[in-house]
């Protein structure tokens, strides 16, 4: 699986054992915590890796383009030579779009509130869904079926249904009420996930210890329980990073979204589709490759993390 | 089994009742409300306008009687032409408002199928929606078979060869097809096959979006067209045919690629099984143990996730009808939303729910009915 040779703690024990005196045997024998282990196996993972080379690229891209590069997104250049303005050789690195803005500076500049939006949007789904699945499944009872009834609700409407009607109806093309209704619709199915994993972590052994020294109901939940299931929660919550960076790109491509002058991916590609008729294909070519690695680094890290965060995988 | 499937309708019953209340606070909460909308259509009379606000039960002030007055109007149990309390439950044929009208009730409210009044095209709502049903169908059961079928024989023929470089090669596919934004593969695709192909004179077969050449035929899903589709139907079929290949194509691109991983787990899972061991061991040959023993008790699975993914045929073609201007029910949302349609939206909402329960319940009894392992009583 991978190119360099493989150095598990078993087989550095047994050469411990064979090789080395008693004396460094202490030694050698490594003791890792669960992070350690964790990194170790997320390591191997080459696709992850890749996807955090590739965030890390976006990441600088976000903090430092705008420095670096440090023009105005909204200055437009006058003299286009036609309606698809220049191309990525008259104006490098990205060419314009149909009104003169640089497609790098836009995608530079974009690349802050579309993280921004993905990652405080993961923050609220999470937090609500971790609280709502905790509860439900940990205390069960009436609680779990009202909650999960409502879960069931939520569920059942199309989802970006309800996301465009409430973005164009309440959003106002601003920045926190889009990034609520993104947050506050995306944590239904997360709650469904985490039920599940009390209702069978609340059985083991380590919970009816933690009862039996008269640990609290409310510690139990948080700081026993929660970390073991922290791997799945992580998975899913780099998810819903990617599906709210897709869904502000969507929303703010048909204009319901952020407002003109607030740059983010979605919005430096709106209206882009009108200039591909005349040959502008890089005004929706980079914000979009841009968002599909961005997406793709996000999976190959949450593929990565599910391996690593597993407690049951095999060192 | 007729037991367990009237207990799984009525478990839906909430389902539907929250999201009817959903749809209809959708409509309250907005900005401007209904009236204001009623308000904007030149079309009708201010004599008209009255009839409808009556007949909504539309209030002028936002208090909880009222609120309750037009949910009740919007359901159909109340009529508004009276306002006093025995009155308002009864319609104009004496009988309660809420029976069907052959029974002496009202013909209002969404329960006697009077979805409203659709503010951008001035006509009623049911209409509205389904003349742009057979658009909606013909792109999403195209997709839907095409995506399950190559999804089915990509899985399989991955599991089988695991490890292989065509299982490691679809892997990687799929990941990537899976986080392309749906919308911007569109485009790409638009502009590679109907504008870069067609400028560099290689083939003008791709149109950029519609669902048939305009300049050719009459608008689509009118009496007209239906009559011009008569006089020519090959080339009305090759006509819509060349139009459905670059919205077809993103939507199996897009969906192909989580149903594929989806079907290669299933067929993984029960190539691990014991009876798989059993049927290799008595000496039959791999390509029946494959084909009998582990395709079909691999399909269980998929037939339900299948059975969950019908919600698509209504609603799940939104982003791409919208790239693709396909005359369907999402680019119906999409214009219903830039237009604050409200009735339109409640309408859609409502109807894409309905589907979403139906699905759930299906998969429920598709899943009862393939295993005889499910226990459901």
């Amino acid at each position: 699986m991978s190119d360099q040779p493989l150095r598990t703690p078993a087989t550095s024990r047994v050469t411990a054992l064979t090789d080395t005196a008693a004396a460094d045997y202490e030694v050698a024998l490594e003791s890792l915590n669960q992070w350690q282990l964790a990194w170790r196996r997320f390591r191997r993972h080459r696709l992850a890796l890749v996807g955090v080379a590739i965030l890390a690229v976006m990441v600088f891209l976000a903090v430092f383009g705008p420095i670096i590069w440090p023009y105005d997104p909204l200055d437009l250049r006058r003299d286009l030579p036609g309606p698809q303005g220049f191309d990525p050789i008259a104006m490098p690195p990205f060419g314009s779009d149909g009104a003169g803005r640089s497609v790098f500076v836009l995608v530079a500049n974009g690349a802050r509130l579309s993280m921004l939006i993905g990652t405080t949007t993961m923050l609220i789904a999470v937090t609500i869904g971790v609280l709502v699945g905790a509860v439900a499944g940990f205390f069960g009872g009436w609680v779990d079926n009202l909650l999960m009834r409502f879960v069931d609700l939520v569920l059942s409407i199309p989802f970006l249904f309800i996301v465009l009607v409430a973005a164009r109806f309440f959003g106002g093309g601003e920045l926190v009420p889009l990034i609520l209704i993104f947050g506050l619709l995306s944590w239904p199915g997360l709650a469904r996930l985490v039920r599940a994993l009390y209702l069978s972590l609340r059985e083991q052994e380590f919970v009816l210890a933690a009862r039996a020294v008269g640990v609290g109901d409310l510690r139990i939940a948080f700081r026993h329980i929660l970390p073991n299931a922290i791997g799945p929660v992580v998975v899913s919550a780099t998810l819903i990073v990617a599906n709210a960076i897709i869904l502000e790109a969507f929303v703010s491509y048909l204009n319901f979204g952020l407002k003109a002058q607030d740059i983010s991916w979605g919005n430096a590609l709106a209206r882009s589709q009108e200039r591909i008729a005349v040959g502008n294909w890089w005004w929706p070519f980079f914000p979009g490759m841009a968002i599909a690695l961005t997406v793709i680094a996000i999976n190959f890290l949450g593929d990565g993390l599910r391996d690593a965060l597993d407690p049951r995988a095999k060192e | 089994m007729t037991k367990y499937i009237i207990r799984r309708t009525l478990g839906l019953l909430p389902l539907f009742v929250g999201a009817v209340v959903i749809s209809f606070l959708l409509m309250r909460a907005a900005p401007g409300g209904p009236q204001a909308a009623l308000a904007g259509i030149k079309s009708i009379t201010q004599e008209d306008r009255e009839k409808w606000l009556r007949r909504w039960c539309l209030q002028a002030e936002v208090t909880p009687i009222n609120m309750l007055k037009e949910f009740g109007g919007w359901l159909g149990v109340l009529n508004c032409d009276s306002d006093t309390v025995p009155e308002i439950f009864f319609s104009a044929q004496g009988g309660l408002n809420v029976l069907p009208a052959a029974l002496g009730g009202g013909d209002n409210g969404i329960l006697h199928g009077d979805l409203g009044l659709s503010i951008r095209a001035g006509r009623p709502v049911v209409d509205v929606i389904l003349e742009r049903v057979p658009a909606t169908l013909l792109l999403t059961t195209t997709a839907l078979a095409l995506w399950v079928g190559i999804a089915i024989l990509i899985g399989t023929y991955a599991a089988v060869h695991r490890y292989s470089l065509f299982d490691q090669g679809m892997t990687f596919l799929a990941y990537v097809f899976y986080s392309l934004p749906t919308f911007w593969l569109g485009l790409m695709l638009i502009f590679f096959f109907a504008v870069f192909l067609r400028t560099s004179g290689v083939t003008d077969f791709f149109p950029s979006g519609g669902i048939i050449t305009t300049r050719d035929w009459p608008p689509f899903n009118t009496p007209q067209y239906w009559a011009a589709f008569g006089e020519r139907p090959m080339a009305a079929i090759v006509d819509i045919g060349r139009h459905l290949v670059l919205p077809v194509f993103t939507l199996v691109a897009v969906n192909i690629a989580a149903d594929s991983r989806f079907v290669r787990a299933a067929m993984l899972e029960a190539l691990n099984q014991d009876y798989i061991r059993t049927a290799r061991a008595k000496g039959l040959p791999a390509r029946t143990v494959i084909a009998k023993h582990a395709f079909r008790n691999a399909m269980l699975p998929v037939v339900t996730n299948v059975a969950l993914e019908l919600p698509f045929l209504v609603s799940g073609a939104i982003v791409t009808e919208t790239i693709f201007t396909w005359p369907g029910l999402g680019r119906l949302f999409i214009e219903s939303v830039g237009a604050r349609d409200y009735f339109v939206l409640m309408g859609l909402l409502l109807v894409s729910t309905v589907f979403i329960l139906i699905a759930n319940l299906l998969a429920d009894i598709v899943y009862a009915i393939v295993d005889p392992r499910i226990r459901y009583d």
